[in-house]
């Protein structure tokens, strides 16, 4: 059921979807990893298309250096937590919805918990062990892990659903060097909203979503690729685990 | 025969994209991404390591398929191959 603001407010979108869209969306809960450059755009357009929970966390405050990409804080939120700052914004972009923020490091003692009975976890981590970590939480609730990653002008992207698409330790067994990465906000802004994209249409049950395929973006060229990526047989995190297949989740939701 | 190599992210900004290139018969990967990483020093490092070993991060395809760099040592490129060497992005 809908108040009559909740239906001005999806008006324009449920043209697309209809009440039974809505409601999906409105039922769902996500898990957003970070509200940093990535957990920003995600965060905003999973709040404005009536996510009915958001689950976002951080353990950061919010530095001068953040603001040329993480849209969530303002200037004035400098020195304030990451999470105070992003559920202030989310519930005043759409009052209509949930929104947990837990400020709170992801680790291996707590990754499941924090995780809940979340639909989907969005990665909007900006390093590799907390990925993995990620990754064997969506493997063990079998949950799908929408995977975002940037560095300069460049961003990936791809949708992982356990046991049927590789996941992130199939693509990416070791992570890169850690490093101060430069950004430039777009690039989140682009890779972010792709990932809300396939929240959006997983929820939805529509579309193809990006699953054994690794979306690439060159900002520099304006250009995107994309690779068929392949589960790894023997990778470490996701090989000989059969249970229900996501499809089978998918379609009963 | 002719074979392509498609770099990415940082790799295409040291060494380019899209290279067609001959090679000969029996080439294996690695020989190929060094002939071609060696152009540019500062790609041939972010690769390779001092022994010539791919960096343990760097993901290699072949044709839509992943190939574990430590195979790359003893696998041939044929011609038609469409190779992608990228590394994956951590930022968020």
């Amino acid at each position: 059921m809908f108040s009559r603001r909740e239906r001005e407010r999806y008006k324009r979108q449920m043209m697309l979807f209809g009440d039974e869209g809505q409601e999906r969306l409105k039922k769902a809960h996500i898990f957003i990893a970070g509200a940093g450059g990535l957990g920003s755009p995600v965060a905003l357009y999973l709040a404005v298309a009536g996510t009915g929970t958001i689950t976002i966390v951080d353990m950061d405050v919010v530095d001068q250096t953040n603001l040329n990409r993480q849209i969530l804080h303002f200037d004035r939120d400098i020195g304030r937590k990451k999470t105070t700052s992003a559920a202030e914004k989310l519930q005043e972009i759409n009052p209509d919805i949930t929104v947990n923020a837990l400020d709170v490091k992801i680790d291996e003692t707590n990754a499941d918990d924090l995780v809940r009975d979340a639909d989907g976890i969005v990665d909007a981590m900006d390093n590799y062990p907390t990925r993995y970590l990620l990754n064997a939480v969506a493997i063990a609730k079998n949950i799908p892990l929408f995977h975002g990653g940037i560095r300069g002008f460049y961003g990936q992207a791809t949708t992982i659903t356990p046991r049927i698409t590789p996941c992130v330790k199939c693509m990416f067994p070791q992570p890169p060097l850690h490093e101060v990465f430069p950004v430039v906000g777009v690039t989140p802004g682009i890779i972010g909203t792709v990932q809300a994209n396939e929240v959006i249409r997983y929820l939805l049950g529509s579309g193809e979503l990006l699953t054994n395929r690794l979306f690439i973006w060159d900002g520099m060229q304006a250009h995107a690729d994309e690779i068929c990526v392949e589960r790894n047989p023997a990778c470490d995190a996701c090989c000989g685990v059969t249970t229900k297949t996501m499809e089978g989740r998918r379609n009963d939701r | 025969m002719t074979v392509k190599i498609r770099f990415f992210a940082q790799f295409r900004e040291l060494l380019g994209t899209d290279i067609i290139t001959d090679v000969s018969s029996g080439m294996t990967f690695v020989a190929l991404i060094q002939t071609i990483a060696k152009k540019n020093p500062a790609g041939y490092t972010a690769i390779f390591d001092e022994n010539g070993a791919f960096r343990e991060f760097v993901i290699l395809m072949k044709n839509g398929k992943r190939i574990d760099i430590t195979d790359a040592a003893k696998t041939p490129v044929v011609d038609g191959d469409d190779i992608a060497v990228f590394p994956p992005v951590a930022g968020g």
